[in-house]
């Protein structure tokens, strides 16, 4: 498997029904820059940016921005490293905005939204950097709030596998599992007041 | 026709844009269960990605064309009646406030497709429902122009939209986006075929369409009502089921306390339930309201809104007078109390049942009188004008630190009737009053409740403005009178009808600022008749002092029957028979004593001038004239003015307004 191919497999799509489409990124570390073709951008952002802007470590429980190009965290300037905390904003060049948010005590994962009308490519509603798990569900701590949902869905990594956990029954790609089923990079998940697709990018 | 993209600007710069990405999702079904899943292909050239919404029509998707164009897709099931010349007009209609449709296909199965453009970010309806209490004043201003505009070039174009609501409305990036035009024949496709409507579409439906008519003033009615959401976050007409809120469609006035004007005014025009009356096209409706101001950027705060839920309801309605409030006339007491005497007295010369030619005559006679008199009003004018000029001056300077405190006040006395109730008391006499209500009601308890709830202001107000009333209602009498009497061979001079003006004014004034006091109350009859014969005898000494000061005879009426001299006691009449103060006193005071006035000023009474009364007072004026002797037929047209201008100026609750708001 090629550089390239490892690198893309880092990655999914979610998209989650009546909700949104969402950005995964699996690993560890994820650069952010504009989308040319080649280099391989984990989040490519369409904005005045360097194909390599800046670049987001995770570091057990908590994150850095590195700044290869200009950057800002909550207005200072960043000379190489940053840390990210819940709510802190992001700029990139001199429009890009974003904020980061890690909205549930209980997991690393994180996510960042635009709070300026740039979007990636392909559009996503939000970014997603997948530590261990990522909580769907109406909860308002949850990483992508589903107001309608009757319960929260789980998913999570051990090793290289993904699993999926919510109670009851549900279906991934037609089979039924109870309470936890494991999850291809390409799959479809649904079950009592819920469906969403994964793929991989 | 307005050409200009009206922006509303987007979430703010602080407030992420996408943050959960809520979909215009419908209300009905917790589990959407969509037909298709991600990576299906029904159409060549796209793929879905995922679902986004369902409504009463079908299913929305989001797909990516082979090439990577975002799409929305909407599935219109086969029906039997399936009509596609509605969509295909819309086709290539092109607006900057439109939700662009690309094209419609046709899938193996046999379905329809519309392939249109991808807006996220959630639709109006998710903005209201997160932000309780309405939007800001300028930013539903800039909603509804982007909404008003699209819909005006829907109608310009021969399209009428059917479906307005919020669910249908997106904002782009901060241009307003109307989508779902030219749907509509698939709704009612629907509808018949029994699927459950979602109670969210009967909100915005106009009277006329249970008779089938569908005509522009059909998203007109909508556009009336999507302004109200927008102002204060709920519609006017809410119910538990469909056919509740059907029938206030229907039947129900509404309830448009919450706005202000001119919003209220442009509101009620788009909601009549006659077609006609309403405004006949969207531009018109945005002409009549003032144009969107520039937006602040991250005006559009979601944030905002909760922080509104959080603490409570005040908040959002003390901000209300600050940012809806845009009133042409300011509002002060002294200037309100004239206009709606004003209004009043319109009111109540339609009302009154006085035949065209003697209407005609009143105002002829009245500008002759208004001319005759120029010499003594004129200077009075511009000295009382400029009195109230600095009046205005010194309140301006006092107000701002009153109107908040006021505004507050208002907030939480939600059970006070809100300081415009004369205006639209008069809105509402002059809908009923073609429907006269003859058969006497009796007066609600509530009503009666309200009357005697009226805050103090209000209450002076009403006074202040009766009693300008009441005079030039007496003025304009008595130069009936004095037309009567000299057409009867008496010839009246002009002393003596000044003299009986000037009583007839301040009979009139006795009678409704004692009656302002017992209004709503029931009281105790003979208590009040007492106090009104105090205040009669005051009258009398008064109506003497007048006659004596003008040097005014009274001379009895040439057809009535002379008294015997030596009947005539010295104490009450001079020696050539001409009554004194003594009789005067006893005239007045037995006037006021005999009859009920504060009746005649009842808001509760059952018309607003009724002959019948009028007849009952003269015929006891001529009785009590003829026991002391007062010449004829003075006491006689007294009372008559008194009695008309009283009910013409006094308040009156239409009985018929108040029955259907009860």
């Amino acid at each position: 498997m090629n550089e390239r191919g490892q690198r893309e497999s880092n990655r999914r799509m979610l998209w989650v029904d009546a909700v949104g489409g969402y950005l995964v990124c699996l690993a560890d570390q994820v650069t952010l820059g504009q989308p040319i073709h080649g280099r391989g951008v984990d989040v490519p952002i369409l904005g005045d940016l360097s194909g390599r802007h800046a670049r987001i470590v995770r570091d057990g429980e908590s994150y850095l921005l590195e700044a290869i190009r200009d950057a800002r965290v909550d207005g200072r300037s960043v000379e190489r490293f940053a840390p990210l905390r819940e709510g802190s904003r992001i700029e990139l060049g001199s429009a890009v905005k974003l904020v980061f948010r890690r909205p549930h005590p209980l997991s690393a994962t994180a996510r960042l939204e635009f709070a300026s009308r740039h979007r990636t490519q392909p559009t996503a509603d939000a970014v997603l950097l997948m530590a261990d798990s990522c909580i769907l569900g109406p909860n308002a701590r949850n990483h992508v709030v589903c107001r309608r949902w009757p319960q929260d869905v789980l998913l999570f990594r051990e090793g290289d596998a993904m699993y999926c956990r919510t109670q009851g029954e549900f279906r991934i790609d037609g089979h039924t599992h109870h309470d936890c089923g494991p999850v291809g990079p390409n799959c479809r998940i649904e079950g009592e007041g819920f469906s969403m697709n994964l793929e991989s990018m | 026709m307005h050409e200009q993209v009206v922006s509303v600007m987007p979430k703010g710069d602080e407030m992420p844009r996408h943050a959960n990405a809520h979909d215009a999702s419908a209300p009905e079904q917790v589990g959407a269960r969509f037909t298709y899943p991600g990576g299906s292909r029904p159409l060549e050239g796209y793929t879905i990605k995922r679902g986004v919404g369902q409504g009463g029509f079908g299913e929305i998707y989001y797909a990516i064309s082979d090439a990577g164009k975002e799409v929305a897709l909407k599935l219109i099931r086969r029906n039997l009646d399936v009509e596609l010349r509605g969509i295909r007009q819309c086709l290539n209609l092109k607006h900057p406030n439109l939700l662009a449709i690309f094209d419609i296909r046709q899938d193996t199965a046999g379905d329809t497709w519309v392939v249109m453009e991808y807006i996220g970010g959630g639709s109006l309806e998710d903005l209201l429902d997160a932000a309780s209490g309405g939007l800001p004043g300028d930013e539903a201003l800039a909603w509804f122009h982007g909404v008003a505009t699209a819909v005006a070039y829907l109608h310009d174009h021969g399209i009428v939209h059917r479906d307005l609501k919020p669910g249908n409305i997106f904002s782009d990036e901060g241009v307003v986006k109307v989508g779902d035009y030219g749907l509509s024949k698939f709704i009612s496709c629907s509808r018949r075929s029994g699927h459950t409507e979602s109670v969210g579409t009967v909100h915005y439906m106009a009277p006329e369409v249970a008779n089938g008519r569908y005509g522009k003033e059909l998203d007109v009615y909508a556009l009336g009502i999507l302004l109200c959401e927008l102002l204060t976050g709920r519609v006017p007409f809410e119910g538990e089921s469909v056919g509740e809120v059907l029938m206030k469609h229907l039947t129900a006035k509404p309830d448009l306390s919450a706005l202000a004007e001119p919003y209220r005014g442009v509101v009620a025009k788009a909601l009549e339930k006659d077609p006609a009356r309403r405004f006949a096209s969207a531009g018109e409706m945005i002409a009549a309201l003032p144009g969107p101001s520039q937006v602040p950027p991250g005006g559009a705060r979601v944030g905002s809104g909760s922080a509104n839920a959080a603490s409570g309801r005040p908040d959002a309605t003390v901000s209300k007078p600050t940012i809806v409030l845009a009133e042409p006339v300011d509002d002060e007491p002294i200037l309100r109390a004239v206009l709606d005497a004003w209004h009043q007295l319109r009111t109540a010369w339609r009302d009154a049942r006085l035949a065209t030619p003697l209407k005609l005559i009143i105002l002829v006679v009245g500008l002759f009188v208004v001319l005759a008199m120029a010499g003594t009003w004129i200077p009075l004018l511009i000295v009382s004008l400029f009195a109230y000029g600095v009046y205005r001056v010194i309140r301006a300077l006092v107000r701002p630190a009153v109107r908040a405190v006021d505004a507050r006040r208002a907030a939480a006395q939600p059970g006070a009737k809100p300081p415009e109730p004369p205006r639209a008391e008069h809105q509402a006499a002059r809908h009923e009053s073609r429907r006269r209500w003859h058969r006497r009601q009796p007066p609600a308890k509530e009503v009666a409740a309200a009357l005697v709830a009226k805050p103090p202001r209000q209450r002076l107000t009403e006074l202040v403005g009766s009693m300008l009333g009441a005079a030039m209602v007496a003025l304009a009498m008595c130069v009936v009178m004095v037309l009567l009497s000299s057409y009867q061979g008496t010839t009246t001079r002009p002393e003596q009808a000044a003299w009986l003006a000037l009583v007839s004014v301040l009979g009139s004034w006795a009678v409704l600022v004692p009656a302002k006091f017992w209004e709503g109350t029931p009281g105790e009859p003979m208590l009040r008749r007492f106090v009104m014969m105090v205040i009669g005898l005051a009258v009398g000494a008064a109506a003497f002092g007048m006659a004596d000061s003008l040097l005014v005879s009274l001379p009895p009426g040439s057809e009535y029957p002379k008294p015997p001299d030596y009947q005539l006691p010295p104490s009450f009449f001079a020696g050539d028979g001409r009554p004194l103060v003594m009789a005067h006193m006893a005239a007045f005071g037995t006037l006021f004593l005999v009859l009920r006035w504060w009746r005649q000023a009842d808001p509760l009474r059952s018309s607003r001038l009724s002959l019948w009364t009028l007849a009952v007072t003269g015929v006891v004026a001529a009785v009590v004239a003829g026991v002391w002797h007062f010449p004829q037929p003075w006491l006689l047209m007294v009372a008559g003015s008194i009695s008309v201008a009283v009910q013409m100026a006094a308040p009156w609750e239409n009985p018929k307004a108040v029955a259907e708001s009860g």
